[in-house]
């Protein structure tokens, strides 16, 4: 009996977490259309080619698998890229506005010291064929409404642009390994070491060592950070990622959305296939974010379309957890009826149950088999038939298992 | 909606490695004015909270540390270099709080030869620096994991060296170890949630410039001395 049965990493939802998980897929996919996207469905499986140079993913976590003609492929470990090469060979002409949706299950070895984590579910957007500032607007905007749709509040959203860092460090001609370590000193705002490294590295001129110590304090109110920013704008292309950040914001604010915004430049998203705007989505007591987006803008020309894009992906199993941990649910459990029936009854049974199941009730049936009582006693021993109401049905009438007691009651009390 | 208004009135709350870098951190925490009733040396309590219930810090093993704040059970922690470079955490590294000062090194017999033809045993609490260390000079090892008094296994002969920290030498010396090389300095540092330092920024930002302030003071008494 002890036996662990347990694919390690591999959750089951179910019971009420079903029914909560599958609410929420319905408010967001209906969310998702009235704004016009189409939903589409994703293969599980990808070309394990096209994650090859995708330097956000390891290659040790991806789940590889060979088809019967020998070629490699992989369990999705995102949707974007799958849903740009779906974009791609399903619309030819790059100017096109492509608005897809999607729900799926992501594979990848999600599993740090603390979990074991290999599959998620996400719901996202993506969005092809604009490149303007108000497309970014739109998408962040949609995010933002997604939580606001379930009755989130507390929605705190980070954008950023992952241009205004790597204009500078173009700049500095590093090797890549140190190019990384410089990136990730500022994206864990370390200052105390990104100091040190920079005083270690003569080749870097004391202009942008300035510039490179202030990046990680990037951080804050739109209109704080753009102040700041325009000091350390030293490039034209600093000064345009500036300005395009200043609209965005600017589209955000005029939806109603100024108190969810913060702007910090000094971080990134794991994958580097985002190329502009990017932006993550905070809730309070939750240690990840729970939506993760942004542009990204060459990733179609793999495909041979060059097509800009946006989008952003929502974690769902995070977003159930939240809910969950915050009783935003209404409980829409139904009260199960139990009808234990004698084999001779059955039809009865049958009419009685249908006329429940009619009514919108939950009814089920099982054939009696010894004492009411040890039945029942059996059949709780499932606590997901905790308040439910048992009947028995036999020659004698209908009779009702009440505070530990048989009672007889009439057809008519039913439900 | 309540249990919002509620989640925004908890104190910030700290994680501290147990031991020295703790009564470290509490002695600061005492100097910028917070006073905590309930603790003393020899409480065996787990969490002590100011009498403002502005903060509240916990005592934990200083490896879980990172954890506590990665999670975001604790908003912000104290905690050695050598801990979050053993357990890489998705945290930010805030300030070098330049207390707990130690060294991470190299320690063997005098006559110890670490060379690239000949591979080293090499036991540790820190198999992880160890590795990256020897990978970095090309040096090929075995690492043995050890929970403590690593010492042992050189004069034992389980290993050829040792990969720990070292404060004054004196367990070194008293078993007739030396250092071979120096790996990093090592020095305790201030790591925040990544979603605390954005949603209770109002409450964070005031405690790390506490901190920062009476970093310079320290650094301008100790100039000022010399």
């Amino acid at each position: 009996m002890l036996t662990n049965y347990t694919i390690d990493g591999f959750e089951n939802v179910k019971y009420q977490g079903f029914g909560k998980l599958k609410f929420i897929e319905n408010q967001l996919s209906n969310l998702f259309q009235r704004y016009g996207y189409c939903q589409v469905e994703i293969p599980s499986f990808e070309n394990y080619e096209f994650y090859q140079d995708e330097q956000g993913i390891n290659q040790d976590e991806l789940f590889k698998l060979v088809n019967s003609s020998g070629k490699i492929l992989a369990l999705k470990p995102d949707a974007t890229l799958p849903i740009t090469r779906i974009a791609a060979i399903n619309h030819h002409d790059p100017e096109e506005i492509i608005k897809f949706c999607y729900l799926t299950t992501i594979y990848k070895d999600f599993t740090s010291p603390e979990i074991s984590k290999y599959e998620t579910t996400q719901a996202g957007v993506e969005y092809f064929g604009n490149s303007d500032p108000s497309c970014d607007g739109e998408i962040v905007a949609l995010a933002i409404e997604s939580l606001k749709n379930l009755k989130v509040d507390d929605i705190h959203v980070d954008i950023g642009n992952v241009e205004f860092i790597n204009s500078i460090l173009d700049k500095l001609y590093l090797s890549q390994v140190n190019r990384d370590k410089l990136f990730k000193l500022i994206e864990n705002k370390n200052i105390a070491d990104l100091k040190e490294f920079l005083d270690s590295n003569t080749t870097i001129s004391d202009e942008y060592k300035r510039v490179i110590l202030e990046l990680p304090q990037l951080y804050g109110k739109p209109e704080e950070v753009f102040t700041q920013m325009k000091e350390l704008a030293i490039t034209p292309k600093m000064e345009s990622v500036l300005n395009y950040l200043k609209e965005v914001v600017t589209y955000l604010e005029s939806l109603g959305f100024k108190d969810n915004i913060n702007i910090d430049i000094g971080f990134t998203n794991r994958m580097s296939y985002y190329t502009g705007l990017i932006f993550k989505v905070y809730l309070p007591e939750l240690g990840e974010p729970i939506v993760n987006g942004g542009r990204y803008d060459s990733l179609s020309r793999k495909f041979g379309i060059d097509r800009p894009a946006c989008g952003f992906s929502i974690d769902m199993v995070s977003l159930l957890n939240y809910l969950e941990g915050q009783d935003l649910f209404e409980n829409s459990e139904k009260t199960k009826n139990i009808i234990i029936y004698q084999p001779e009854l059955r039809d009865k049974a049958f009419e009685m149950c249908n006329d429940i199941r009619s009514q919108g009730g939950s009814a089920e049936m099982f054939v009696s088999k010894g004492e009411f009582n040890n039945q029942v006693t059996r059949i709780l021993k499932n606590a997901h038939y905790d308040n439910s109401n048992f009947y028995e049905l036999n020659d004698e009438g209908l009779f009702q298992w009440k505070n530990n007691q048989k009672v007889k009651t009439s057809q008519s009390g039913l439900l | 909606m309540e249990k919002q208004s509620k989640s925004k009135n908890q104190p910030i709350r700290i994680a501290l490695a147990k031991g020295r870098v703790a009564r470290q951190a509490i002695k600061v925490l005492e100097n910028l004015g917070y006073v905590f009733p309930d603790y003393s040396k020899e409480s065996r309590k787990l969490v002590f909270r100011d009498k403002d219930d502005q903060l509240a810090f916990f005592l934990v093993k200083s490896p879980d540390v990172p954890t506590y704040v990665e999670n975001g059970t604790a908003d912000i922690g104290i905690v050695g270099r050598d801990i979050l470079l053993e357990h890489p955490a998705d945290v930010y590294e805030l300030l070098n709080l330049d207390f707990g000062r130690c060294k991470m090194c190299v320690a063997g017999f005098e006559d110890l030869d670490i060379s690239f033809n000949k591979k080293l045993t090499v036991a540790t609490k820190y198999p992880n620096i160890a590795k990256t260390y020897f990978d970095s000079i090309d040096q090929p090892a075995e690492y043995i994991y050890l929970g403590g008094s690593v010492e042992l296994a050189p004069v034992l002969g389980m290993s050829d060296c040792i990969v720990d920290i070292v404060e004054t030498g004196t367990t070194l010396k008293e078993n007739k170890l030396v250092v071979e090389r120096d790996i990093l300095d090592i020095s305790s540092r201030l790591i925040a949630n990544k979603v605390s330092l954005k949603t209770k920024k109002d409450k964070i930002t005031p405690i790390i410039n506490r901190f920062e302030q009476e970093l310079k003071n320290e650094n301008n008494k100790k100039s000022s001395s010399k």
